[in-house]
């Protein structure tokens, strides 16, 4: 995708290509993007004069949404869905099953950016939640995002025991990067508690 | 993919069902399934054992209907599981169920991924049910094997 699409023009039709007939005003976008508003509003135009987005003006506010009625939309929702679409699709796949799950998130080498065309979406979560629930639940996926998705499940205590006895599976999970699906890093570092750094003496 | 496809990319050879090669596979299923319930051992040695009776029996649902994997080709579990809907009648829910199971054992086998308690009950209870689902598939397909 990057070879496709400059980083911000990529950020800015993942947003809304991925949220149709939701709209949002140049500021939420910049937010969201982590982009100049400037540098986005320019961006935006281009995007808008090409026909991909729709502009409406709300008193002193120009909103922007994805055009559905363009005749690329449909190809181009789903590259975006693709490379861009995993977390919410992961969230919403795992939504009935949301009261049993504490925390979820995609761990390897999707999170980390190293994924390859054949990189499966390795997917962590916290919880009680039954094991073939959760692969029933996201099997629809495997079509949807072209992906294999690899759940595990593990039981909070289950996971603390292990971070406390230095295990080298949570130790690294917790050490590399994640894409949140439910809870956040703080939540995560709590439940593990702290563990002796690597190399040191247990 | 149908089994006679899987048999024209080279995936499956035809060879006759053969009873007595059966009931050896058969007697290794049951006794690895045993050996999965040992509390003793890890929680990836115990999946490992149920794993590999969950794959005697999808290798057994080939044989019965006349088709091997061959060896020499790559992903023969991924064969064996992903037919198991046309070989023993498996529904599709535990089809998908089995078939995340092997990609654990990818994981757990390649890379050192520990096994999760609630990853080794559900392979505990596949291994269960699909070695229950294979001896009664085999009673009531194939009585004159004397398998059961």
């Amino acid at each position: 995708m990057n070879l496709l699409f400059p980083a911000h023009r990529q950020q800015v039709l993942a947003a809304l290509l991925l949220q149709p007939g939701h709209s949002l005003h140049l500021r939420e976008l910049a937010r969201l993007t982590g982009s100049h508003a400037g540098t986005l509003g320019r961006e935006l135009s281009k995007l808008a004069q090409a026909g991909l987005l729709l502009r409406s003006d709300q008193g002193n506010q120009t909103r922007y949404s994805a055009n559905v009625q363009h005749p690329l939309f449909p190809e181009l929702f789903a590259m975006f869905r693709k490379t861009h679409g995993v977390v919410p699709a992961l969230r919403t796949a795992l939504e009935p099953l949301a009261a049993q799950i504490a925390l979820a998130f995609v761990y390897g080498s999707l999170a980390s950016g190293s994924a390859t065309q054949h990189s499966d979406v390795d997917v962590l979560l916290v919880g009680s939640v039954d094991f073939v629930a959760v692969v029933q639940a996201l099997y629809p996926l495997h079509e949807l995002l072209g992906r294999e998705v690899n759940p595990v499940v593990w039981a909070p205590q289950e996971l603390a025991d292990k971070a406390r006895a230095g295990d080298a599976f949570v130790r690294d999970v917790l050490r590399k990067p994640k894409l949140w699906i439910k809870g956040s890093e703080h939540e995560l570092e709590q439940l593990a508690g702290h563990w002796p750094p690597t190399g040191a003496a247990a | 993919m149908s089994l006679s496809n899987l048999q024209a990319i080279g995936r499956l050879q035809a060879q006759p069902p053969d009873p007595p090669a059966m009931a050896k596979l058969l007697q290794a299923a049951r006794q690895n399934l045993a050996d999965a319930r040992v509390e003793q051992i890890s929680a990836s040695n115990r999946f490992d054992a149920a794993y590999k009776c969950i794959m005697q029996c999808a290798m057994l649902g080939l044989w019965a209907n006349g088709w091997r994997t061959s060896t020499s080709q790559p992903g023969h579990h991924q064969t064996a599981i992903q037919t198991l809907d046309q070989t023993l009648g498996v529904p599709k829910p535990d089809l998908i169920v089995l078939d995340a199971l092997r990609r654990q054992r990818n994981v757990n086998d390649y890379e050192g991924d520990p096994i999760a308690d609630a990853t080794l009950r559900a392979c505990l209870q596949s291994a269960d049910k699909l070695l229950g689902h294979t001896l009664r598939w085999l009673q009531a397909q194939h009585p004159e094997w004397g398998l059961v």
